[in-house]
């Protein structure tokens, strides 16, 4: 769980480690049931280390992180208001995918083809699993837009898949 | 796969269709074999001109195959009358076009009720049909828009109940969502997903994988021929978090 | 200059690329333009002086007295010979009339008892053969023109046989079939004919149902005072004819066939105006590329507007050329046979004046700005952007007609429907139909007038009735079926191609072949029945209107009934082949080429 997103979850007012939790659950919908439970805790410890959080243990209750009230510190503060005006993307990794057909046809290890089918094969499952759960979500939710754009994502590899296919099947052709 | 299954809705075997001569032959559609089960959801994927329209239009009865046999429940088809091809289109097909093909100067209901008037039935009866189609496909409120008063995705789903009226035994899309925007093609993605829910048979011919997804068998298409077939069941949405960006 | 240029190259460029479009509106403003010139060049001035020909070759007289029959009144005429103010006469002459038979037709004529010399006071002039002898008859020229008869040919008169001896023409009784002016007898039929006999013949023809009766011939010392001296002699007020009055009787056949044409031009002007309209105003909408390209270049409304007239108006200027040109020649052939035989000589080529040119101009012109005026100034005032987009005329919606289409028959469902995408369409088909039906009824109600015998007639008269009158509006009505019949045939073709789209999805969404063509058919039969319709009271009132208070039958209601079905029948027919060749084009292919 990347640091500035809890970071930026506390920014509103501080709140208990459980109503973290709940909050990021919501937002992300399905995808939230995946989501390590203990991972916001361990962020979370992280960031206390690093200064940038403070956390309050309630008076009388058990020692436990979920109990803990959190809060962002000054620095704290500072870095969630730099994190919001960056632009950077998340990082395509298609390189690797690129090397591996590469390679197998150079080591004569694999097909290439053979190798883009079975991966269209297995977006396009997930594809439609995207695809039914964003289906499935009420019109606007929040989760649904990121379903959404996962449906598009996958969507955009997969017209890559197909256009490796058709280099592939040329390059096949005229070896 | 020799014989038509006794349970096949639309069943091929070396369907082919070719155009010009000799030199000039080209081959749309080469030897294709088929064979799509009554309820099924098959999606024919392919570049463009690998002959994915033409094999949906050979589906349909709109062309004549150049070779090759074509079983439509169980009724053979590529032999049939121009006239027994109407009917058939009539009865047993739904169309829905890319370029959604209604008609201008009609409203909504007035689209959809025309393959009904077109067989035959009384005026009331087809009326009562259409305001039914529409209400499916949730429309109920634009029944009395002309086309031009619609968007992009609502024209396409008032096409797809036009391609209902009749009950079909199969529904045949070609590109249904080629000339809409995201928002239009998940409209259109969920009443496929509806219809598929119902049990109709779909035939839907596509470049967009999100709609190919929708399918239960996906066949890929390369220069007129089936070179690819992929069954497509679901995983779970536990890998759908890695997809999303959130470390296991 | 450059402009002008500019117009002339676009409009040559689309008339060579659409060169069966602008033959069809060149043929039909043609036939509008020639018809008015004939109508314009063809009037009683040539009659006039052909008569006048007649009249000095022959000793014409001036006034005739006929119909006179026997005893008391003999002697009378003779008086009437040496009445004040007579310087000449001939006869009294016997008058017989007589059921002549000859080339299998049974005509009734007048013969005239004649002596074999030749008289001071008209003397008919023989063109062939010789003049009367003992069993010998002289048949008037443009009688025996009509009914084929030449000279030596025999003939049966009341059942006695004469053989021909000669023809001759005569400036005393007006020409086959205007003879009845003079003799009135009703036992001789509508069109009764002329000859000559020997004296002692023609009496020999007397029956007692058929009694003779006498005519007169007079010479007078101030011909022009002719009729001052008929309507003065009361007592053969009703038997005696000026020559003045022949003369016009004559002319009233001329003047006629001028009315025929002169409406027939009318009326094919505005089958002109419909077809010049139907065809210009489809095609100016999808010139609308062409008005965005001129307009993007910096073209005003008003030149926009003049490149897409110009092409109509030159097509207006050649077709009146044309229309002069031919209409002069083929005036005088019309007329030529049965009718000017009658008199010597016939006349030549009446010459073209400046007034009839200038007329016949403003004519062909007039159609052409009228046809295309509000098309184009609508084509040039369309957005620069909308021009350029080129998108095809949107169909026109009519909620009603689509109710009610819903419960017809597939067939008809599909015609109504396209019918109501373009109702201008429809409306100028109903109104080239209208005005070939109206043509129709009006020569069907001038047929059945005429057919009309006189009370008393015999029924056995079957000769064949020269009709200069009917033999015009004969040549007229062809010519607007004609045209009429190739102006459905475009139109049928434009709606086919219009109509591409909503056909194919027909065909895709389960109509056969067979109803999309009857459709197709339907669509043009259907705004067809109210023009065929309205033509019916349109052609009575048409011939009430001209012909001013003279006999009007209504021909029966079977035979009205009969025009309106026959004429509906034939646009169905002539709109079958384009419309099943157009419902057998693959579906696929047109919804492929097809935009939403």
């Amino acid at each position: 769980m990347q640091q500035e997103v809890v970071l930026a979850l506390l920014a509103k007012e501080p709140s208990h480690g459980y109503e973290l939790r709940a909050r990021l659950r919501q937002a992300l919908g399905p995808l939230g049931d995946t989501m390590n439970d203990g991972q916001v805790y361990v962020t979370l410890a992280r960031l206390e280390k690093a200064g940038l959080v403070v956390s309050e243990q309630a008076a009388g209750v058990a020692e436990r992180p979920d109990r803990k009230v959190y809060g962002l510190t000054a620095a704290g503060q500072q870095r969630v208001a730099g994190w919001l005006t960056e632009v950077s993307w998340p990082k395509p990794d298609l390189a690797e995918f690129h090397l591996k057909l590469i390679a197998a046809a150079a080591a004569k290890l694999a097909d290439p083809l053979a190798i883009v089918d079975a991966q269209r094969r297995e977006l396009l499952r997930r594809l439609r699993d995207a695809q039914r759960a964003a289906m499935a979500e009420p019109d606007r939710s929040a989760a649904g837009l990121l379903l959404e754009g996962i449906v598009l994502r996958l969507q955009a590899d997969l017209r890559w898949l197909e256009a490796c296919e058709r280099t592939w099947t040329k390059r096949k052709d005229e070896s | 796969m020799n014989e038509p299954g006794s349970t096949s809705m639309v069943w091929a075997r070396g369907l082919r269709k070719e155009y010009g001569q000799q030199a000039g032959l080209v081959r749309a559609v080469d030897g294709v074999d088929l064979d799509v089960a009554p309820g099924e959801t098959l999606a024919v994927m392919g570049p463009s001109g690998c002959g994915k329209s033409t094999l949906l239009h050979l589906l349909g009865g709109l062309d004549r195959p150049s070779g090759g046999e074509l079983h439509l429940a169980g009724r053979r088809i590529d032999q049939m009358s121009e006239r027994g091809l109407a009917r058939l289109r009539r009865e047993a097909i739904g169309f829905v076009f890319q370029a959604f093909h209604l008609m201008d100067e009609l409203t909504a209901v007035e689209n959809v009720e025309l393959p009904a008037l077109l067989a035959g039935r009384s005026p009331k009866a087809s009326r009562r049909r259409a305001a039914d189609l529409l209400d499916q496909v949730d429309l109920a409120d634009r029944a009395k828009f002309l086309p031009s008063a619609l968007s992009g995705g609502q024209r396409q789903r008032v096409a797809i109940a036009r391609a209902l009226s009749n009950d079909p035994l199969v529904v045949l899309a070609d590109e249904p969502t080629g000339n809409l925007d995201s928002e239009a093609t998940l409209e259109v993605l969920r009443l496929f997903d509806s219809l598929h829910a119902a049990g109709q048979t779909l035939v839907i011919v596509t470049h967009d994988s999100r709609i190919a997804a929708t399918a239960d068998r996906l066949i890929s298409m390369r220069d007129g021929a089936f070179i690819d077939e992929t069954r497509l069941t679901g995983g779970s949405t536990g890998q759908l978090g890695a997809l999303a960006g959130l470390e296991g | 200059m450059g402009r002008v240029l500019l117009v002339c190259r676009l409009v040559g460029r689309d008339l060579r690329r659409r060169k069966a479009e602008a033959l069809l509106l060149l043929l039909v403003i043609t036939a509008a333009t020639t018809t008015l010139t004939m109508g314009l060049v063809w009037h009683g001035a040539t009659t006039g002086q052909s008569y006048e020909r007649t009249r000095a070759v022959t000793a014409g007289p001036d006034v005739v007295v006929n119909n006179v029959s026997a005893g008391g009144l003999v002697p009378g005429l003779k008086a009437l010979a040496r009445a004040p103010g007579v310087i000449g006469h001939s006869g009294p002459y016997p008058v017989a009339s007589a059921v002549l038979r000859a080339g299998g037709y049974a005509a009734g004529v007048t013969a005239e008892g004649r002596d074999a010399a030749p008289v001071a006071v008209d003397q008919p002039k023989v063109t062939q053969g010789s003049w009367v002898r003992p069993g010998g008859a002289v048949v008037e020229r443009s009688f025996a023109d009509a009914l084929g008869i030449r000279v030596g040919d025999p003939v049966t008169l009341n059942g006695r046989l004469f053989r021909v001896a000669g023809l001759a023409v005569t400036a005393a009784s007006p020409a086959y079939p205007e003879t009845g002016y003079l003799t009135h007898n009703p036992a001789l039929g509508n069109d009764p004919g002329l000859i000559w006999l020997t004296q002692a013949d023609a009496q020999s023809l007397a029956t007692s149902s058929q009694p003779l009766s006498y005519t007169l011939n007079l010479k007078l010392a101030d011909p022009a005072g002719a009729n001052a001296f008929v309507n003065a002699d009361n007592r053969f007020n009703d038997g005696a004819t000026s020559w003045q009055e022949i003369r016009d009787q004559d002319a009233k056949v001329v003047a006629n066939q001028r009315l025929v044409l002169l409406i027939g031009s009318w009326l094919l002007g505005l089958l002109a105006v419909a077809s010049v309209t139907a065809l210009a105003g489809g095609r100016m909408a999808d010139q609308s590329r062409r008005v965005g390209q001129l307009k993007a270049v910096g073209g005003t409304p008003g030149l926009v507007a003049a490149v897409l007239m110009a092409e109509y108006l030159f097509l207006a200027l050649l077709a009146a050329a044309a229309g002069l040109v031919t209409g002069s020649q083929v005036a005088p052939l019309l007329t030529r046979a049965s009718f000017f035989a009658g008199l010597a000589g016939t006349p030549g080529a009446p010459p073209l004046t400046m007034s009839t040119a200038g007329l016949v101009l403003a004519v062909a012109l007039a159609v052409a700005v009228v046809a295309s005026l509000v098309p184009a100034i609508r084509a040039a005032r369309t957005s620069t952007v909308r021009a350029l987009a080129a998108s095809a005329r949107p169909p026109r919606r009519t909620g009603s007609l689509i109710a009610v289409s819903a419960r017809l028959p597939v067939p008809l469902l599909l015609g109504l429907r396209l019918a109501a995408r373009r109702p201008r369409r429809g409306a100028l088909t109903a109104a080239s139909i209208t005005i070939t039906v109206t043509t129709i009824v009006a020569v069907l109600i001038y047929q059945t007038s005429k057919a009309q015998r006189l009370p008393g007639a015999s029924a056995a008269l079957d000769a064949p009735r020269a009709d200069p009158v009917g033999r015009v509006m004969l040549v007229v009505t062809v010519a607007l079926v004609v045209l009429a019949a190739i102006n459905a045939l475009f139109i049928t073709w434009a709606t086919v191609l219009d109509a591409r789209r909503p056909s194919a999805l027909s065909r895709a969404l389960g109509a056969t072949p067979r109803q999309v063509s009857a459709g197709l058919s339907a669509a043009q039969v259907l705004p067809a029945l109210p023009g065929a319709i309205i033509g019916i009271p349109a052609g009575i009132g048409l011939y009430v209107a001209v012909s001013n208070g003279g006999v009007v039958t209504i021909p029966p209601v079977w035979q009205m009934l009969a025009v309106v079905l026959g004429t509906l029948f034939v646009v169905a027919g002539l709109t079958a082949i384009p419309a099943r060749v157009g419902a057998r084009r693959p579906v696929a292919e047109i919804l492929q080429s097809e935009t939403a």
